[in-house]
């Protein structure tokens, strides 16, 4: 079984570096500990289309850096989606936030489209198809250690809250995108939790991390629960209640920041790329 | 490009606690941490957790986990520093009774180097005990020193000494917590905070004359200097953050009873090397209730008369004699009275 990571480019070089380490570092780790361990981190690279120059460079860099990607994508905007399915790609990293949204809006698409006609086979087929998507933090993060960080509201917050949402400014629509992410993180947290498993609790190069910014004391201790369930036990939890997630975040250093696209551990600052 | 709308989330708060349909409705909301008065408190230090400590330094963290995880329902007892934080929260509530929408409130963060797996446990014992706290850092085995300046911690609690000494040189003030055999019964209506001076409220300049020169000599320099403010101290800021709520009390008519009381109970003499202490923490816009000089007399038996939540002292030979009478007391790592040396700086955030 093998997680598949996608990162997307703008043509631009990408210091995507420490997280390719990051990754690296625990395939290394994986495979010292088990060698015919079936379980690790592929990653492969989507750019946008461009010219066979920028490509050259772009597969020159990642040599350059060392950096262990397995497959190159250079495709339209509007193949990417389709890019990231036919891979069967667990988890897509991006710092573009209108793709992210994109690959969240298209698992809704096909909900639509296959739940009148097929019912619960459908539902399952969509399953495989559902692409979790994250932000790459462009934080400087450690190089030996990987840290995924997700959002302890999407997770924690039962479908009531999640509802009233609404009264806070969100569409109908991206509430709904909303309990999808927390149906489609599922199987990216399994994975995740088994990797984890293969380490004990100290010097692991792969920690995880909840960050609850809205919610309570008891929605993070729903999130803690509910990610327990799906075999990830986290290791850093942290409760803001309303404060800024920014300061926090400074010191977690996430190299995957994954929150639902509801958008609300960061400041999003303007990532130059 | 999708961008979401958000109005303030703060008011998210005000939303019943859906989450968890069995407790009441409403909760008070934290306050942000910008107005507040921050607390950071250990998990050992909040609660009672020496057996699960034996455990950690016998068998090792697998197996500590493991017995935190089995144990995960059944509330942790109260610690030291419970009845000091039961009582910042009673503060809390009158606050909030005679200022409704005030943000100038405690706000009380659990910041533990725990792993989150002992999370459950904690949170538990949190909805147990009916505690106030929100706001928590489980780092999972990382030091708390980064967490507790993204916090801006006004006082960080913990029975790890360690990490103590680390916050105090990082310029926050700490001071690590030790139980009493037997806690005395402290007041619930009143929160009641008592200070060592030098090296606590003062800095240790006093203290570094009169473990080089003598008593005489410390006598000497005191009277010459009576009318110079000694420096400030680690703890300087946290007293000062209590005056501030005691104003808000003042201003309502509160002065009498007010529900915060603070008490200097240092070794100095009235007749004497009193005389800078008082003048330096007026010339700082600062004043204690109640100032207790004992001329060298031990602390511990009017600790006991007095009763404070919490009482503060930079020597262990003063933590310890409180402590054996019932008072719950911090040990302050700070100045010459360490085995180390360290020089306290201008780091300490003005409040």
């Amino acid at each position: 079984m093998k997680a598949l990571l996608s990162k997307s480019l703008r043509g631009k070089e990408v210091t995507a570096h420490s997280r390719s380490s990051a990754v690296h570092a625990v395939n290394q780790r994986l495979v010292s500990h088990n060698s015919s361990e079936s379980l690790g981190f592929e990653v492969i690279l989507i750019a946008n289309e461009c010219s066979e120059e920028t490509k050259v460079k772009i597969v020159e860099s990642v040599k350059h850096y060392g950096m262990e990607i397995c497959k190159f994508y250079f495709c339209k905007k509007d193949e990417v989606i389709k890019t990231l399915q036919s891979n069967n790609v667990k988890l897509f990293l991006s710092t573009d936030s209108d793709d992210i949204y994109k690959a969240l809006h298209a698992v809704m698409k096909l909900k639509l489209t296959y739940d009148i006609s097929t019912g619960v086979v459908c539902l399952h087929v969509l399953l495989s198809l559902d692409v979790p998507a994250a932000v790459l933090y462009d934080q400087n993060g450690v190089l030996d250690q990987l840290k995924v960080t997700f959002s302890g509201d999407i997770i924690g917050l039962s479908e009531d809250s999640l509802d009233s949402l609404a009264d806070f400014g969100f569409s109908e629509s991206q509430i709904k995108t909303f309990k999808s992410a927390k149906i489609c993180i599922k199987e990216f947290a399994v994975l995740i939790g088994e990797i984890r498993r293969r380490f004990g609790h100290e010097n692991s190069p792969l920690c995880t991390c909840l960050i609850t910014a809205w919610g309570s004391r008891n929605v993070c201790l729903s999130a803690l629960k509910i990610l327990g369930e799906w075999g990830l036990d986290v290791d850093e939890a942290f409760c803001m209640a309303g404060a800024p997630c920014s300061p926090i975040l400074a010191v977690v250093k996430p190299h995957i920041l994954w929150d639902g696209g509801l958008h609300n551990l960061r400041d999003l600052p303007n990532f130059e790329l | 490009m999708y961008k979401p709308t958000v109005k303030e989330m703060h008011s998210f708060w005000e939303r019943k606690e859906t989450c968890n349909p069995s407790s009441p409705s409403k909760k008070p909301k934290p306050p942000k941490p910008q107005n507040a008065i921050t607390i950071a408190v250990s998990s050992r230090a909040l609660f009672s957790m020496d057996l699960e400590q034996d455990i950690y330094e016998q068998q090792g963290m697998e197996a500590y986990l493991s017995y935190q995880f089995q144990h995960e329902t059944e509330p942790f007892a109260p610690g030291p520093a419970f009845p000091f934080i039961k009582a910042v929260e009673a503060v809390n509530a009158k606050l909030r009774e005679l200022y409704p929408d005030g943000e100038e409130l405690f706000d009380v963060v659990l910041m533990t180097s725990n792993h989150a797996h002992v999370g459950l446990r904690l949170i538990n014992s949190i909805n147990h005990h009916k505690l106030f706290i929100e706001r928590f850092c489980m780092t999972g085995g990382n030091s708390p020193i980064g967490y507790l300046k993204a916090y801006h911690a006004n006082l960080y609690l913990s029975a790890d000494s360690v990490k103590v000494r680390e916050a105090i040189e990082e310029g926050i003030a700490a001071a690590t917590v030790f139980s009493p055999g037997k806690i005395s019964e402290v007041p619930e209506t009143q929160l009641r905070v008592a200070f060592d001076g030098d090296a606590v409220l003062f800095s240790d300049e006093s203290e570094r004359i009169y473990k080089a020169h003598g008593l005489d000599k410390f006598f000497e320099h005191e009277k010459a200097h009576e009318n110079k403010p000694l420096d400030h101290g680690p703890l300087k800021g946290f007293l000062e953050a209590l005056g501030k709520l005691q104003q808000k009390f003042y201003a309502k008519g509160q002065r009498m009873d007010c529900p915060i009381r603070t008490y200097l109970v240092t070794a100095r003499s009235a007749a004497s090397s009193g005389t800078r202490a008082l003048k330096t923490l007026r010339s700082w816009g600062l004043e204690t209730d109640e100032a207790l000089f004992l001329a060298g007399a031990p602390k511990g038996p009017m600790l006991q008369k007095i009763r404070p939540h919490i009482f503060f002292d930079d020597q262990m030979f003063h933590v310890e004699g409180a402590a054996e009478l019932g008072t719950v007391a911090a040990h302050v790592p700070y100045g010459i009275a360490q085995s180390g040396k360290f020089k306290f700086g201008e780091q300490f955030r003005q409040v």
